[in-house]
């Protein structure tokens, strides 16, 4: 009876661990396979909207909470470079960009923990109001600034940084795609990787 | 059914059960932990407007810098709750989210140049009579968000003034 009555609770253990594991897996590695992909970029459409299923709105929970409906606003979230390795404060990236059919857009850096790296150096994002919605632009990418005019700081972003692409009421007819989207370029590495 | 399928079977249900529950629960919970955050310092029903987002704000992930961010946890349980925005240039918003994490209402300055005020009821419930614009919320707890854009100090500074106007506050304690 004993050895019944322990079987099922171990049963029940390693189910509720399966399952656990299964979600834990899915919100973390998931993101990918509920958003759509350009040139590196991701993006969900159904961030934030009402008709969210329960996977987007786990994964829009935990990697973007409070996120607008795409009515109002949109996000592209980028973790690797052009040759799909981990975004690391030791390489110089260049970001390569065009003026978005939208009112107002950013790109900001965020560590590995999804928050701001941990420097002073007030470089965490660019925005339309400052690099201009017009023309093509340029930004370095790395943890001193060197004579780029528009910068994004990576230091103390460790390995595995990211980056958010945030576009402002985009126009009727916006539709994302690999050619509007800025380009990711390493510049060069100065550590082995 | 003998040996040991039976057990592989019901493992497999409740890993199936427990996948199901976590991911339904997830965003409630990480709702809650906002939620509680939130109005651990402004309380229900006002407004808190957050310091300008640095390296050193943790409260919610992946914060804009280039927005100066103004919370409110309503609560509906004691009625409808006033909410209103004072406007600013050159961008401004103002969103509701349910428990779930849902947007479920946004308006911005293009809509409402001078400003928007807009009275929460619980979906379900009566309008009260006369509110120019009555939103229903999905649940009786969520928040209430306005983004300004203030990408320097200047503007954050300026920001926070304007965001003295605002309003959130349940007509019980408006009438009071």
């Amino acid at each position: 009876m004993l050895r019944r009555i322990l079987a099922w609770a171990g049963t029940v253990l390693i189910g509720l661990l399966l399952g656990a594991v299964s979600a834990w897996a899915t919100l973390r590695v998931g993101s990918a396979s509920f958003a759509e992909s350009y040139g590196g970029w991701s993006y969900n459409r159904a961030a934030g909207s009402t008709a969210a299923g329960p996977y987007t709105r786990a994964i829009i929970a935990k990697e973007g909470l409070l996120a607008l409906s795409s009515r109002e606003a949109v996000y592209f979230f980028l973790n690797r470079d052009e040759n799909g390795r981990p975004l690391d404060e030791s390489c110089v990236y260049e970001l390569n960009g065009r003026p978005f059919d939208a009112r107002w857009w950013s790109v900001t850096l965020y560590a590995d923990d999804g928050f701001l790296a941990q420097n002073s150096d007030n470089a965490a994002s660019i925005d339309a109001s400052r690099v201009g919605n017009a023309a093509p632009w340029r930004a370095r990418i790395a943890p001193v600034q060197g004579n780029a005019p528009f910068w994004l700081s990576s230091r103390s972003a460790r390995r595995s940084f990211s980056l958010m692409l945030r576009v402002y009421n985009p126009q009727d007819d916006f539709r994302p795609s690999e050619e509007s989207l800025p380009v990711l370029s390493t510049v060069s590495c100065t550590e082995a990787r | 059914m003998s040996g040991w399928g039976k057990y592989v079977i019901a493992a497999i249900g409740v890993a199936i059960l427990a996948h199901i529950a976590i991911i339904f629960a997830t965003p409630r919970v990480l709702m809650n932990v906002a939620i509680t955050r939130i109005s651990s310092i402004a309380g229900f029903n006002a407004w808190q407007l957050s310091d300008r987002v640095t390296a050193a704000s943790r409260a919610i992930i992946r914060p804009s810098p280039d927005f100066a961010y103004s919370a409110c946890v309503y609560d509906l349980a004691d009625g409808p709750v006033v909410i209103s925005a004072a406007p600013w240039e050159p961008y401004w918003s103002l969103s509701l989210y349910a428990a779930n994490t849902d947007n479920f209402f946004v308006i911005d300055d293009r809509e409402a140049r001078y400003g928007a005020e807009i009275t929460l009821v619980e979906r379900g419930r009566p309008h009260p009579e006369g509110a120019s614009m009555v939103i229903e919320s999905p649940s009786k707890r969520g928040i209430a968000l306005i983004r300004r854009l203030a990408p320097s100090p200047d503007t954050y500074n300026g920001a926070a003034q304007v965001a003295r106007q605002d309003v959130c506050a349940s007509v019980a304690q408006l009438t009071r």
